[in-house]
């Protein structure tokens, strides 16, 4: 791929990109303006219209195959702001959609109003949340500008916190306190980093930040601060201290959000700062301690989730192994090498299919837990004969993540594991294949309990339509890996050639 | 010593005692005040970076001042929303510290 | 190629799928039964028309996914295509009624029809998926404590293997220049890949796992033994020739490879001889067949490996003949039990007799499909030292075989008499009926005119292990009840206890957890992460 154009002009179907962000905004400020039941209508309401725009920004980008842009205000960078879109970020676009869309539809029967009154509390809560996060996503996968950037995963948190104490429970409360916490320790880290790089090159635009960089000290403090915070907010091991609480405890809905799509925005910058950003920065050394703790984490989290003794914890702690898979694409997208769009194109897809899975599992989880007043593993037996599509819905997504055909998971483990042998550090590969292994072990646990023919009383039978939500997701997952080639050529539209190690 | 070094070492100082709070106090009334603290610290520094003047040749670049506002009012509504929960957490559950593991692993709902 | 013969190649493996589909709703449940034995047929039409000369090709390159047919695809197929009917047969009437088991069936069969006609890594791979994992809930089926654990041993072997199994094709991959994702073509690139060795030693742990080579070969005794007997049957003949397949297809027979070709033959050899030592101490009739399985799949590893090492055209679909006669005899005698434990004292002769002549069949008697099988490898293991080994397990089968009948005889005498089930089991009787007949017409349209075989002297030869085992099963009948008793799975129990010693791990893991997990601890891992990364964006430089 050749270096992205410096482009200072709003392309055809730009201004979709800043319909995108501000749907979901002025969802939220109507919400808060009508109250009550209209916040549940008009989320609902913008879903779709919200998944029309995504699809529409995607086809712009295949049809035209470059970069979409919109300056906003027609005010060039480095003075003004930019809105681009390259492939990974309408993917992202169409995947938020969908998955937000998915959470909203589950949660009607918890959050809505009920009858009699006209404002509940958590449901207005949880209606405006959910739009605050789909607006700071928007933006974090169309922001141009690092410290629009920042504005915009602040945003995210803000949104994402209050979402995990809906309930109001010490527990909850505490969790999200300290999710909330460690997230302004990351934010602190990032600013600063920002702050540097300003300094030194006069802009943060990342197009134009990208062709003046070059690797110096304060460039390594600032890629370094910003790296960490990132990281923090992604909950790269040893960094979680605040995702299985956060995760856990929160209603379904909110945790298949959170683990599914806002732990994705701050890995999406990471990725936006190496190789948008920092593409001229050779960082062999720094993609060997990115994969390095990637890998921790996939041994980490996979052996403290075989250790669970609580459905959602077990699922939560299987998200800290798998955002360890999406940093072994680091080391294998280096230079200007063949294997190069191969470990791109599984990194993103393990992204997506890590979304469309753990959403559905969290759902499939979250109905459980309803359905039985409880989520113990060792009182599941027998579950698969009372509620069969839940848990196929969460077999399938288990399907995915231990990497089994046919799923995006697989294609994922695929083309990542390809790489690392091409590449000639079959190392990753190794560590992909072990995390499967683990994964197995952890689903096994319990997805064999599950398939007896123990007999099990349910407090009360799902309903069928929120069990078609969990299954969809997890069909999704699944369809992923049917993916054709132009889905991957879709891809790697946009992406910035790095510099190898060697330059 | 001129006023931008000096303003350089105040600002890291504050990122210094705001980074020793965070980490070692476990009320969380006083991370949310260590976190002010290396906030105001780094708004110090780029306050610093403005005075280059940076982009397009500006006397005094306008575009950090910018910024150094947002952020700050990033930073208060992100302590606005932590003091909230503390209040929400002191209401519930009483005084509180997040120094011990208040969910452990193995609770059950 | 023509339509017909191209619709079959795609309904073979997509018949059970569709079936199952098609199922899906509450009031079709009872027809899912019957599907278990018509499932199979458009795979018994794809076989046919293959060994009458047809072979047929199938792409759909928008998702990638190919498939093609071979005289020695053709072979194995035809006759998992009757063992699966015969054993749907059997199954549909009692087993079938549980939905789990019947799902499990369907996807089982779906995958060991498609590992035969799959023509590249990812369609392979995915269906040889399909074939190893659902089988869990076949073994599952009667739910007490040995099923619950046999089925958690066999599918750490089989997640195990699968994992084995997609670093050898992503060697195979990387290793064939153009990109092609073929098998063939794979293949033939990687005499001269760079990842020749550890893409050879992939394939051959983890088809080897699948075939039960020692020492992987634990989980195969626990398994069938705790299967009900149809799905025994299935997993026994059909299932397990997914791995046969497999090293057929993913071994360069083209290219001699001696030090590969001499290591799988000694494995193959050891498994030969290791499966009827340790078979012949047990008194389960499962569990003894499940070990001459493992005796059996020790000699097709044996005949591979004898071809690999030099090149010997042919090897590939000599091995898939030896194959096919073990498909139909394994799943037949496997039925046996269940029919000889019901026959009634008319039909008893019977029984005892067909099982009589399958299990010497095994052991290669002359005259049977399974002298005809020996007769085909005979070009791969040679004349050397390899024959010999190869002439002293047909004795070791016998030993294992005539052990296995005297204990069915026993268990014959013992069962008590019911007047409800007088009559046998038809597709038991057609089966076992089949298992005889079906090598001796598959003989001349694959490998060619018996000739000299049926000489005198030729027969002879052929039939001297047999009376040599026979000898030596009289010469032991005193010490019968005084061998050691081996627990079934022998080795399988010191790896489980390593594997729970191992399980320990998890609560340092979990200590480790709770103390990265206090503030102090993250936070000052934050900074350090950040001065590494700072630190290692300099060293990148």
């Amino acid at each position: 791929m050749n270096a992205a154009p410096i482009a200072s002009a709003s392309t055809a179907g730009g201004s979709l990109l800043w319909l995108a962000i501000i749907l979901p905004v002025v969802g939220i400020l109507a919400s808060l303006l009508s109250g009550g039941r209209h916040a549940e209508r008009i989320a609902l309401l913008l879903m779709p219209t919200g998944f029309g725009i995504a699809i529409a920004i995607a086809i712009f980008l295949w049809r035209s195959g470059q970069p979409l842009v919109y300056v906003i205000g027609g005010f060039n960078p480095p003075l003004g702001i930019a809105l681009r879109a390259d492939g990974f970020s309408a993917v992202m676009l169409v995947t938020t959609a969908l998955i937000v869309a998915a959470a909203g539809f589950y949660a009607r029967a918890i959050f809505a109003t009920p009858p009699g009154i006209t404002e509940a509390r958590a449901p207005l809560t949880f209606w405006i949340l959910l739009q605050a996060i789909w607006a700071s996503l928007n933006l974090v996968f169309l922001g141009g500008d690092l410290f629009n950037l920042y504005v915009a995963i602040e945003l995210l948190t803000f949104a994402a916190v209050p979402l995990v104490c809906l309930d109001s429970r010490a527990e909850t409360i505490s969790a999200a306190l300290r999710y909330l916490l460690f997230a302004l320790c990351g934010s602190v880290f990032y600013l600063l980093g920002v702050a540097l790089l300003y300094g030194a090159y006069g802009t943060l635009d990342i197009v134009l930040l990208s062709d003046r960089v070059s690797s110096e000290p304060v460039v390594w403090v600032a890629a370094g601060l910003m790296t960490a915070g990132l990281l923090a907010k992604t909950a790269l091991f040893p960094l979680h201290l605040w995702l299985p609480p956060a995760h856990a405890n929160a209603p379904a809905a909110c945790s298949a959000v959170l683990s599914a799509l806002v732990v994705k925005g701050s890995f999406f910058l990471i990725v936006r700062l190496w190789f948008g950003v920092l593409p001229n920065v050779p960082h062999e050394a720094v993609s060997f301690i990115l994969a390095a703790l990637g890998s921790a984490a996939i041994l980490f989290g996979s052996v403290l989730a075989l250790q669970q003794e609580r459905l959602k914890l077990l699922i939560a702690y299987s998200t800290v192994a798998q955002i360890g898979y999406l940093f072994l694409m680091f080391p294998l997208v280096q230079g200007p090498n063949l294997w190069v769009a191969e470990a791109w194109s599984g990194g993103i897809m393990q992204t997506l299919s890590h979304a469309f899975a753990k959403a559905a599992m969290f759902l499939a989880a979250g109905l459980i837990a309803e359905s039985l007043g409880h989520d113990r593993i060792r009182d599941l037996r027998g579950i698969g004969a009372v509620m069969p599509m839940t848990l196929f819905a969460f077999g399938l997504g288990g399907l995915s993540l231990m990497g089994l055909p046919p799923s995006g998971g697989f294609l994922a483990k695929w083309l990542l594991l390809k790489a690392s042998i091409e590449a000639g550090r079959p190392i990753w590969g190794a560590v992909m294949l072990s995390g499967g292994l683990l994964a197995a072990g952890y689903l096994y646990r319990v997805l064999a309990p599950a398939l007896s023919s123990d007999i099990l009383h349910l407090k009360a039978p799902p309903r069928r339509s929120r069990e078609a939500v969990a299954l969809a997701l997890a069909l999704t997952a699944i369809a992923l890996g049917f993916a054709p080639k132009a889905f991957f050529d879709f891809l790697q539209i946009g992406r910035v050639a790095v510099a190898g190690g060697s330059s | 010593m001129t006023a931008a070094t000096l303003a350089g070492f105040i600002g890291s100082a504050l990122v210094g005692l705001g980074l020793y709070g965070l980490i070692t106090d476990p009320q969380p009334i006083r991370k949310i005040l260590g976190f002010n603290l290396i906030g105001s610290g780094v708004f110090l520094l780029f306050g610093i970076v403005a005075r280059k003047g940076a982009a397009a040749g500006f006397a005094a670049d306008p575009v950090p001042q910018a910024m150094v506002i947002t952020g700050i009012v990033v930073a208060f509504s992100a302590s606005a929303l932590a003091i909230a929960l503390v209040l929400r957490l002191y209401e519930v559950a009483g005084p509180v510290s997040l120094r011990s593991e208040h969910t452990s692993n193995k609770a059950e709902k | 190629m023509n339509a017909l013969g191209l619709v079959l190649l795609i309904a073979t493996p997509a018949t059970p799928l569709v079936m199952l589909a098609l199922c899906g709703s509450q009031a079709r449940r009872d027809f899912l039964s019957s599907c278990l034995w018509i499932a199979p047929l458009p795979a018994l039409g794809a076989a046919l028309m293959t060994i009458g000369g047809q072979s047929s090709a199938f792409a759909a390159p928008a998702i990638g996914y190919t498939l093609f047919i071979d005289k020695v695809a053709g072979v194995l197929l035809l006759v998992v295509a009757i063992l699966w009917i015969g054993a749907g047969l059997a199954a549909a009437r009692r087993e079938a009624r549980d939905v789990r088991f019947s799902v499990c069936w369907m996807l089982t069969m779906a995958g060991s029809f498609g590992v035969f006609v799959a023509a590249d890594l990812l369609t392979f791979y995915l269906l040889y998926a399909l074939v190893s994992i659902p089988a869990f809930g076949l073994i599952m089926r009667n739910g007490d404590a040995a099923s619950k654990r046999a089925a958690g041993v066999y599918m750490a072997f089989t997640i195990l293997g699968e994992a084995f199994l997609l670093a050898a094709f992503a060697l195979l991959a990387a290793g064939e220049p153009n990109g092609s994702l073929q098998i063939h073509d794979v293949i033939a690139a990687l005499p001269g890949s760079p990842w020749r060795d550890g893409a050879l030693a992939l394939i051959i742990a983890s088809f080897g796992l699948k075939i039960a080579l020692v020492p992987m070969h634990g989980w195969m005794p626990l398994t069938y033994t705790a299967a009900p007997l149809p799905a025994a049957a299935a997993l026994s003949g059909a299932a397990v020739k997914a791995g046969v397949i497999g090293l057929i297809r993913f071994l360069p027979f083209d290219t001699a490879l001696p030090d590969w070709g001499e290591a799988l033959a000694a494995v193959g050899f050891i498994s030969a001889f290791y499966g009827v030592a340790v078979g012949i101490t047990q008194h389960n009739l499962k569990t003894v067949l499940a070990y001459s399985s493992i005796s059996q799949m020790g000699v097709i590893a044996a005949v591979m490996g004898m071809g690999l090492a030099s090149a010997i055209p042919g090897t590939a679909l000599d091995s898939a003949v030896y194959a096919a006669h073990h498909v139909l005899v394994k799943g037949a005698l496997f039925l046996s039990i269940g029919v000889a434990a019901v026959a009634s004292q008319k039909y008893r002769p019977l029984v005892m007799w067909l099982s009589a002549i399958m299990a010497l069949s095994l052991a290669g008697l002359p005259m049977t499909g399974g002298w005809l099988a020996k007769l085909v490898v005979k070009a791969p293991l040679g004349d050397g030292i390899a024959g010999t080994l190869a002439d002293l397990s047909a004795a070791a089968t016998t030993l294992l075989m005539l052990h296995f009948l005297m204990l069915l005889a026993r268990m014959a005498q013992q069962s008590p008499q019911t007047k409800t089930q007088v009559a046998i089991d038809a597709s038991w009787l057609a089966l076992a009926i089949s298992s005889v007949v079906v090598p001796w017409l598959l003989y001349p349209v694959v490998v060619g005119g018996l000739g000299e075989a049926l000489t005198a002297s030729a027969i002879f030869k052929s039939l001297w292990p047999v009376l040599f085992g026979a000898a030596l099963a009289y010469g032991l009948r005193p010490w019968d009840h005084r061998l050691l008793s081996v627990p079934e799975g022998d080795i399988i129990n010191l790896m489980e206890a390593a594997f729970r010693a191992s399980l320990r791990l998890g609560e340092t893991f979990e200590r480790l957890d709770l103390r990265l997990r206090q503030w102090p601890a993250a936070t000052i891992s934050l900074g350090i992460i950040a001065l590494l990364l700072a630190a290692a964006a300099r060293a990148s430089r």
